[in-house]
């Protein structure tokens, strides 16, 4: 039970990119199509989830003096691994990304859950919470990218959906449409928060 | 312990377990990697010599040249690598150029890190197509011989300014009309 709410909490309730708004660097600057947010997802739950699970299985052996350096040498050489593995079999996905997978090292996401979460609680209870953080993380990037994809391109994952007619906007896939079609969304799950709060007030 | 003594010895065993890790998966997907990126360096130079389906290297002037060979080792053209500076760092091209007829006969792109749905459009037929057949005379400015992608105009020119100033020198060793 606990684990399962640990699982969900990453998903909604703390979901990193609407709810705490923490690790949007990436967030904005990779969602120009939709494979790169799922893509980008991916590598960044894989580190994530080894990273927890490693600072969960250490936490009592690391001094609390030198426990950031700890956690940066582990995240960095997860990161590293997923780098050079990516180059070697997806090449193709690797010159999507960039940048962006060694970039994985500076999210503060996965420095924040290691901090703040791994660090004190068993591995399983990490575990449970690097995977929610991963996918809900994951899910909204993605709906970001999809957005501005179809927006600014008319394609969703490469696949033209708009008919001829549709004049793209560019500046969706330009950083401006990145912070654009994120506050967007911020404040509809605002509302929609607010508005379960109001249902489960009144029953 | 001595908490000091203790600080030190965690961070050298997780430092040296790192080291180890990125050892190993070095040395597991370097091969892979090298292996990759000469496949890629093939298939581009035979995607912009068409007709060729074997390439040779060749060193002259500190330059590297692809000569692309088709099955009864008659030579279709040569290709060269060229670098251009983009909008957000170098645009790797590789061009294939026929010295018989002073024309291009395609580019590819090796690598870049332009802007994605914006500057990244010279990687895509449209942009990199109109190169084809280019004479060594034009003169390859954007938005006159060569179209720009709108809102890239710094990508396009990149590209084309690369070009042509490759193809200055490359003229030089591979005269128009001369052998190769």
């Amino acid at each position: 039970m606990q684990l399962m709410k640990d699982f969900v909490n990453g998903l909604w309730n703390e979901n990193p990119i609407f709810k705490m708004v923490i690790g949007i660097c990436s967030a904005l600057a990779v969602t120009t199509a939709a494979s790169n947010g799922i893509a980008m997802g991916m590598a960044l739950t894989f580190v994530l989830t080894c990273s927890s699970i490693l600072v969960s299985i250490l936490r009592n052996v690391i001094p609390s003096t030198v426990r950031i350096p700890c956690y940066i040498i582990v995240v960095a050489t997860f990161t590293t691994v997923v780098d050079l593995f990516m180059k070697a079999y997806f090449p193709a996905l690797y010159e999507v990304m960039g940048i962006f997978i060694p970039l994985i090292v500076v999210n503060c996401i996965v420095l924040a859950r290691a901090e703040a979460f791994a660090s004190k609680v068993s591995v399983a209870r990490a575990t449970a919470d690097a995977l929610g953080m991963g996918l809900g993380y994951t899910w909204a990037i993605t709906l970001i990218s999809m957005i501005r994809e179809l927006m600014g391109e008319g394609t969703l994952f490469g696949y033209q959906v708009m008919g001829e007619s549709f004049t793209p906007w560019v500046s969706a896939i330009l950083p401006p449409g990145a912070f654009i079609v994120m506050g967007i969304l911020v404040g509809l799950i605002n509302i929609i928060n607010r508005e379960i709060a109001k249902r489960t007030q009144s029953h | 312990m001595n908490q000091y003594a203790r600080m030190i010895i965690v961070l050298v065993i997780i430092s040296m377990a790192s080291g180890a890790v990125l050892a190993l998966s070095y040395e597991a997907t370097n091969p892979k990697i090298q292996e990759q990126a000469r496949q890629k360096l093939e298939q581009s130079v035979l995607v912009v010599i068409p007709g060729a389906t074997l390439m040779e290297e060749v060193q002259k002037d500190d330059m590297t040249f692809y000569i692309g060979l088709d099955d009864e080792g008659n030579k279709k053209g040569i290709a060269f690598k060229t670098t251009g500076s983009g909008f957000n760092g170098p645009i790797e091209i590789m061009v294939g150029y026929d010295p018989k007829e002073g024309t291009l006969l395609g580019i590819e792109i090796l690598s870049m890190t332009e802007t994605p749905g914006l500057g990244a459009k010279i990687q895509e037929e449209p942009f990199k197509g109109q190169f084809k057949g280019k004479s060594v005379e034009d003169e390859f400015i954007a938005k006159q011989d060569v179209e720009a992608i709108s809102g890239a105009t710094i990508s396009s020119t990149a590209v084309a300014d690369a070009i042509k100033t490759s193809l200055a020198k490359v003229v030089e060793i591979y005269p128009v009309g001369g052998d190769f």
